[in-house]
């Protein structure tokens, strides 16, 4: 029998990316109660009619370089990722129909991962490579309501594919083991809302809501890598049915302007990842060899905490820095290497240069230290510690007239 | 204004730099109160990595004693000698003859239904069987066919034709004089692995309870025969590790042919058997019926098989599939595992590891429960991603032979050895990889 033990995504508590907008990631990635750019089309497009331009555009992009070591239990075998560069990115544009009424376009990629164990290593039969890429197209209709609050809300189309290889357990002459690569990609719908009010003349609230989406990937490539004498158990050109929910997110956020020059925020984010409960690869054709593939994943709901601040130090130059800790959505005895996680620490600084009025070079970066964990994937009897550090700089460009 | 670019070119040298996390280098690998620089393995076809029905090189150097050197050498462990076969298909003996190791290949029935089946890998090379012990001392003890008075005679390492083992007689120094327990001890070890008692009961069971001079070891026998291999090896605070010995009858070798694997597809087959059985009383129906087996006691020599008992492996499959056998021909008794058999096995299996439990006590030694992790592998179990049973073949944990294990298989037991040392000693020996071991090869 061979059990595909499964696939899922990662990055940034399960396999969320939260780096989405340069000015944002510097300060913690708060900005569910922040008005800066068209960015809020994703932070909170009840935000959006606030912001005072007519017309914002902005667009970023991230690298991550992250690195990620197992070490089996009790002293076992260690490993390390090899890792690709992944380079999540952004674009909004805004613009202001009346004085009420704003509209929007945001491309962003909140989800994804792209982890590499190798062939050889010691998990290889849980997974030895995945890549997950996400894209969300969100436009937007924002309304201000007096000068006060602003509501608004997007609809949100999302492409998603998948692309991982796990070793099967069969052994070939040479003693090399059997693979399976599993491909595929879906689209889905969902919706992000937004409300924003303004408390006081300084103090500014927000919440958002994106709701989950549910990714259905239907006819999925299917393809085996195993010896001669057994290939007709596993059908050449077989397809195969996955779901992948992408989470809902409930946020809710705060900043206080203190001066002209410095501003605060903090921002509470809660992930309904319970609705990641277990990955089910449904084969179109089943032999004996190869019944559908249920895999638990089980996770829970999780919060992020987040503080930010930005100073201007001038007309020139705006500063940024940041904080946030992300709780791990993975139960300890469901800690499986497609996912690596655990909890997180996020330290970020970010810096915008103005060569003119309204018109940004924004810089990032972000450091993540992902705390060691000692935690096992129990269906698989596969038991050992994870730590993960991400080194993620960014740049990116606002325009604002 | 300065300050701040240069703290971004500081980040991005940073991360180019990529300080990477470490998690390992808080754990450091310890022999605890036992000393593993001299380790020698003592044992039969288990100790000695026998797979596929022969010994040959590759088996030999997954032997479950040779994964646990390589995690002493951790600790202090020093080299491990093997006695190598001198090539990949070794040897082997079936019916008194010498066999290579078996491998998947394309076999026709009688029917013409061609699928996979263990054959052999070719014609065996007695030169295996060359003396080697001039380069011994091997710290590989293990003997192929070996029960624990084996381990203890002199004869034993006699030529095949003088009626010892050709396994031992290669590398005992001195052959028909010296014994394997006294070769162990010669070598001075400060650790000693001893497996031993599976074949006193193995051979009466592989042979249907039939075999003449392959009885099973009576228990005040087999008591003073370890006792006896004890009292040699474990003097002077010599430590080391003991393991039971698993019920035989968890083997693929006796699982694989089901009782009521005589499947009857017609009504015409049915009603012919009702007519040739109805003196008997035996009724046939369509569907999976239980086979019909010489029993001497039983009216007219012949009955139905009990669920509790088991039809061997090597019950010749065209037999059944054409000849009749099982059904208008009774399956030869030493085919079978009647219930008599079972339960004589049964007991001297408990009576068995309850000797070896009381010496592990009496020697402090360290106790590998081999009988309760190669018994729970029947509801399955499950390492780094791999799901073992006791499935022929695609069970992962047994080679060809149905009877001894493969490499995956043998960094399962080594694992279970660990797991006794370190709770004896300890120690704190890493555990191996399985996922990093071969299981059966498929062409």
């Amino acid at each position: 029998m061979i059990y595909l033990a499964g696939a899922g995504f990662a990055n940034a508590g399960g396999y969320q990316v939260n780096l989405i907008g340069i000015r944002y990631v510097g300060m913690g990635h708060i900005g569910t109660s922040l008005t800066m750019d068209a960015g809020s089309i994703f932070f909170n497009p009840g935000s959006l009619s606030l912001i005072k331009d007519k017309y914002s555009v902005t667009g970023s992009v991230s690298g991550i370089f992250s690195y990620t070591q197992f070490q089996a239990a009790n002293g076992g075998f260690s490993a390390r990722t090899d890792n690709p560069l992944s380079t999540p990115f952004s674009v909004f544009a805004s613009a202001k129909l009346s004085d009420a009424i704003s509209v929007g376009l945001g491309v962003y990629t909140p989800f994804g991962s792209s982890i590499v164990w190798g062939d050889d290593w010691g998990g290889k039969y849980l997974i030895q490579d995945i890549k997950l890429k996400s894209v969300l197209f969100q436009p937007t209709v924002s309304y201000q309501i007096g000068d006060k609050l602003g509501i608004g809300a997007g609809l949100v189309f999302a492409y998603g594919k998948v692309d991982l290889n796990k070793a099967l357990p069969l052994t070939f002459a040479d003693g090399s083991s059997g693979q399976v690569n599993l491909k595929g990609h879906a689209t889905s719908w969902g919706y992000n809302l937004g409300i924003t009010y303004k408390l006081l003349e300084d103090l500014t609230i927000g919440l958002n809501y994106r709701s989950k989406i549910k990714m259905d990937l239907k006819d999925g490539d299917a393809n085996f890598k195993v010896p001669g004498s057994v290939s007709s158990n596993f059908p050449a050109g077989n397809q195969f049915d996955a779901t992948l929910p992408l989470p809902a997110v409930l946020s809710g956020g705060v900043s206080y302007k203190i001066n002209d020059k410095f501003l605060i925020g903090a921002q509470l984010e809660y992930i309904r990842w319970s609705v990641y409960d277990s990955l089910i690869f449904d084969f179109k054709e089943n032999t004996s060899s190869l019944p559908d593939s249920r895999n638990p994943r089980k996770y829970k709901n999780t919060f992020i905490y987040r503080l930010g601040a930005q100073y201007k130090a001038s007309d020139l130059i705006t500063v940024r820095l940041g904080g946030y800790y992300d709780e791990t959505p993975v139960r300890t005895e469901y800690e499986n290497p497609e996912t690596p996680d655990g909890n997180r620490l996020g330290f970020s600084a970010g810096l915008s240069i103005f060569p003119m009025e309204g018109l940004s070079v924004d810089l990032s970066f972000l450091f993540v230290n992902q705390l060691k964990r000692d935690s096992e994937y129990a269906p698989a009897n596969f038991k050992g510690a994870y730590k993960t550090y991400a080194y993620i700089p960014g740049i990116g460009l606002t325009y604002n007239f | 204004m300065k300050l701040i670019i240069a703290s971004f070119i500081a980040l991005a040298a940073f991360t180019l730099v990529g300080c990477k996390p470490d998690i390992g280098e808080d754990f450091t690998p310890t022999s605890g109160s036992a000393d593993f620089s001299k380790y020698v393995a003592v044992g039969n076809s288990l100790t000695a990595g026998f797979a596929d029905g022969a010994l040959y090189k590759q088996g030999q150097s997954y032997a479950f004693p040779n994964i646990l050197a390589q995690q002493f050498s951790l600790v202090g462990g020093g080299a491990f000698k093997i006695p190598y076969m001198v090539d990949e298909n070794g040897i082997g003996v079936q019916n008194g003859l010498p066999v290579t190791k078996r491998v998947l290949g394309p076999v026709t029935d009688c029917k013409g239904v061609t699928s996979l089946s263990p054959v052999f890998a070719g014609t065996a090379n007695l030169l295996n069987l060359a003396p080697v012990s001039s380069q011994g001392p091997y710290n590989n003890m293990g003997i192929p066919g070996a029960k624990s008075f084996h381990l203890l005679t002199p004869l034993f390492g006699n030529s095949l034709a003088q009626g010892g083992n050709p396994f031992y007689n290669r590398i005992a120094t001195n052959p028909g004089t010296s014994t394997v327990v006294g070769d162990v001890v010669a070598q001075n070890p400060t650790f000693v692995s001893i497996w031993i008692g599976n074949n006193d009961v193995l051979g009466y069971a592989t042979s249907g309870g039939e075999g003449g001079e392959d009885s099973i070891t009576s228990t005040i026998a087999f008591t003073q025969y370890l006792y006896a291999i004890a009292n040699q090896i474990f003097v002077d605070g010599r430590k080391g590790v003991i393991a039971n010995i698993p019920d035989v009858t968890s083997v693929p070798y006796f699982n694989t042919v089901p009782y009521n694997g005589l499947v009857l597809t017609s009504q015409d087959q049915v009603d012919a058997l009702n007519a040739a059985y109805s003196q008997l009383g035996i009724q046939f129906k369509l569907g999976q019926n239980p086979f019909i087996i010489s029993d001497g006691n039983a009216p007219g020599g012949l009955r139905q098989i009990r669920s509790d008992e088991y039809v061997l492996l090597t019950v010749p499959q065209d037999s059944i599939k054409c000849y009749g056998w099982g059904s208008q021909v009774p399956i030869p008794g030493k085919y079978v595992l009647d219930y008599t058999e079972v339960a004589k096995i049964k007991n001297a299996t408990d009576a068995f590891n309850q000797v070896i439990f009381e010496v592990a006590q009496q020697k402090d030694l360290a106790f590998a429960d081999m009988a309760s992790l190669l018994g729970s592998l029947s509801s399955g179990l499950t390492f780094d991603g791999l799901t073992f049973t006791t499935t022929f073949v695609t069970g992962g944990a047994f080679s060809l032979d149905g009877i001894h294990l493969t490499p995956q298989g043998n960094a399962v037991v080594a694992n279970g050895f660990i797991g006794a040392i370190n709770a004896k000693y300890g120690s704190t020996i890493p555990p191996v990889n399985v996922a990093s071991y071969p299981g059966v090869v498929f062409p």
